[in-house]
């Protein structure tokens, strides 16, 4: 645990002296191009990096226990898609507005987005009476990631050439941002999903053991399961509409981080925190160094680690029949 | 003298179809009372209505005297634990942390396990003969470790009733007896009222104070346990032959469906 914790700011202290310009901590102070290359593009993009991170392998970890099993994640489920489309059609339809002084309009429609997404899959889930296998589950995840995407092709394809150019390129994902504006959002976000991941944690540890243990231990296992189901939503939402969905994150960092400090969640959270964190701040820097000085954005990169992830993991479990460790 | 638990005319019916249908029963203090009957007679179902883990759609089950539908989860959690059939099999945490996560109900929100918590879950560690698994993974267990650790998770809730749901389910004929016997002297000696669903009526016959048998979502017959050991009664229950084989120094006759027994 102090290994992750440690490794993880390493990443995000280094990173902003890594790429197409070497700089050093003395540039820091540096009045000419270098220093503000560091304060205003290095430095929050790796904190932003850092937010989103670890919002989405929150995220990731309180929804692979809210479904009992560690292939759920809001983009396997198809919730980054929602959160997605809602942010397309505000752009699409340049909508303007601010939600009780905090949520944008980007951030607000996001969060509809998502929780249109998360609606759908509950519903599936209830309709067949919490009994939904793991298959279902990740089928319907399936159906509602194409539904949402294919909303959003219509979209762009409707839209004019910038618009057009704008939504394709975000909803690739990517940590682009100028000064540290953009984490205002992404903070709260991440703070959000962390208080409420820590505030129920013991109900998450025993939620995974079943509902039926969860109710007979005391656990109001409606109520949990609508306020995390909220939670996750408004998080993923917000996170979205700065960052555009970033895939798989939320499905990698809290399943290694379950095989590394286990499966009770006050540990859980702190691990998938600077985990999820570490590890995009890290993917980042790849996505910007490898073909430089071309970007890739971020969230293709880590969808093409996930993808092969995801893989061997259903490969490696089918072997050994164990859905948790 | 209020009973501990009382269901009165309790009725479960699930999109359109009844699965209860006007029971009445009562749990005395330490009373030790199974509910029998044929697969998909409602036991199941009657324990969670009794649990407070599934609303009842008529009738009311009340706790102490007061209706479940009033008390909060946490409330019912500290005076009724349960051992549910199944489902457990592959829980990733170590025993005596699974253990510990029964004193949910009596943990402050934010606060830590407290120094008596933690003697509770030593102690039923300790009674279930656990002790020395206490630090293995829970899907690593046979089933009879996996039984006793379950018992030792319902004792750590310190409450005053145990629900069991077919606790012989899969399991040898050691484990069982073990388990049996751990279940009878917690019921003895600490006084704990037990409400145990099951399809087989040997189990209820040796540890029973009372029997309640469903059948078809309906209470067919209640009584003293020894009145179950009566073959006609059983086969109008189950519907099919037994044979009452008397044992040397046995507490109550060993039932057994006479296709079985050749």
């Amino acid at each position: 645990m102090p290994s992750i914790i440690v490794l993880s700011l390493v990443c995000l202290a280094t990173a902003p002296f890594i790429g197409m310009q070497s700089l050093s901590l003395a540039d820091i102070a540096d009045e000419g191009s270098g220093g503000r290359i560091l304060r205003e593009l290095r430095i929050p993009r790796a904190l932003l990096g850092w937010t989103t991170g670890a919002t989405l392998s929150l995220c990731g970890m309180v929804f692979q226990a809210l479904f009992r099993n560690s292939l759920a994640s809001p983009d396997m489920l198809g919730v980054s898609t929602g959160a997605a489309f809602g942010a397309v059609v505000s752009i699409r339809y340049g909508l303007s507005f601010t939600l009780f002084g905090l949520l944008s309009s980007l951030s607000a429609c996001s969060f509809l987005g998502a929780m249109a997404a998360v609606a759908t899959i509950c519903a599936a889930w209830r309709l067949r009476g919490g009994g939904i296998s793991e298959g279902t589950l990740l089928l319907s995840g399936v159906a509602v990631s194409f539904l949402f995407s294919s909303l959003n092709m219509i979209l762009q394809y409707g839209g004019g050439y910038v618009d057009t150019f704008r939504m394709m390129r975000w909803s690739m994902g990517g940590i682009q941002t100028v000064g540290f504006s953009s984490l205002g959002a992404a903070v709260p976000a991440m703070l959000l999903i962390l208080f409420m991941a820590a505030a129920f944690s013991r109900e998450l540890d025993l939620m995974v053991c079943g509902e039926e243990i969860a109710m007979s231990r005391g656990v109001q296992v409606e109520r949990v399961r609508w306020l995390l189901f909220l939670a996750v939503s408004l998080s993923v939402g917000m996170n979205v509409a700065v960052c555009g969905p970033i895939g798989f994150v939320g499905l990698v960092a809290p399943h290694i981080c379950r095989s590394l400090v286990g499966a009770d969640h006050a540990r859980l959270c702190v691990a998938s925190l600077f985990f999820g964190g570490g590890f995009l701040v890290l993917c980042d820097t790849a996505a910007r160094t490898l073909w430089a000085p071309a970007e890739i954005p971020v969230g293709v990169l880590t969808s093409c680690i996930g993808s092969a992830f995801f893989l061997w993991l259903l490969i490696a479990r089918g072997r050994r029949n164990d859905r948790w460790r | 003298m209020t009973p501990l638990l009382e269901a009165r005319s309790v009725g479960l019916s699930v999109s359109g179809s009844v699965i209860l249908e006007d029971v009445s029963l009562s749990v005395g203090r330490g009373e030790f009372v199974a509910v029998i009957g044929p697969n998909g007679a409602g036991k199941s179902s009657l324990l969670k209505c009794l649990g407070g883990l599934v609303r009842p759609t008529s009738g009311e089950v009340l706790l102490e005297g007061r209706p479940l539908g009033r008390l909060s989860g946490r409330d019912i959690a500290r005076k009724i634990a349960w051992i549910p059939q199944t489902g457990t099999d592959m829980l990733p945490f170590a025993v005596r942390d699974f253990v510990a996560l029964s004193r949910y109900a009596w943990r402050q929100p934010f606060g830590g396990e407290s120094r008596s918590d933690r003697e509770i879950v030593d102690e039923a560690l300790h009674l279930t003969e656990m002790s020395g698994l206490a630090e293995r993974r829970m899907f690593s267990l046979s089933g009879g470790e996996r039984q006793r650790a379950l018992l030792a998770a319902a004792l750590a809730q310190t409450s005053e009733m145990l629900f069991l749901d077919e606790p012989a389910t899969s399991l040898d004929y050691r484990s069982q007896a073990e388990a049996a016997a751990l279940v009878d002297r917690v019921n003895r000696e600490r006084g704990i009222s037990v409400v145990m669903v099951t399809h087989d009526v040997n189990p209820a016959l040796r540890s029973a104070d009372r029997v309640f048998a469903l059948k078809g979502g309906i209470l067919a017959h209640s009584g003293e346990a020894r009145l179950f050991a009566d073959t006609s009664l059983l086969r109008e229950l189950f519907g099919t032959e037994f044979l009452a084989l008397d044992g040397e120094g046995a507490r109550a006759p060993y039932i057994a469906p006479r296709s079985m027994v050749g």
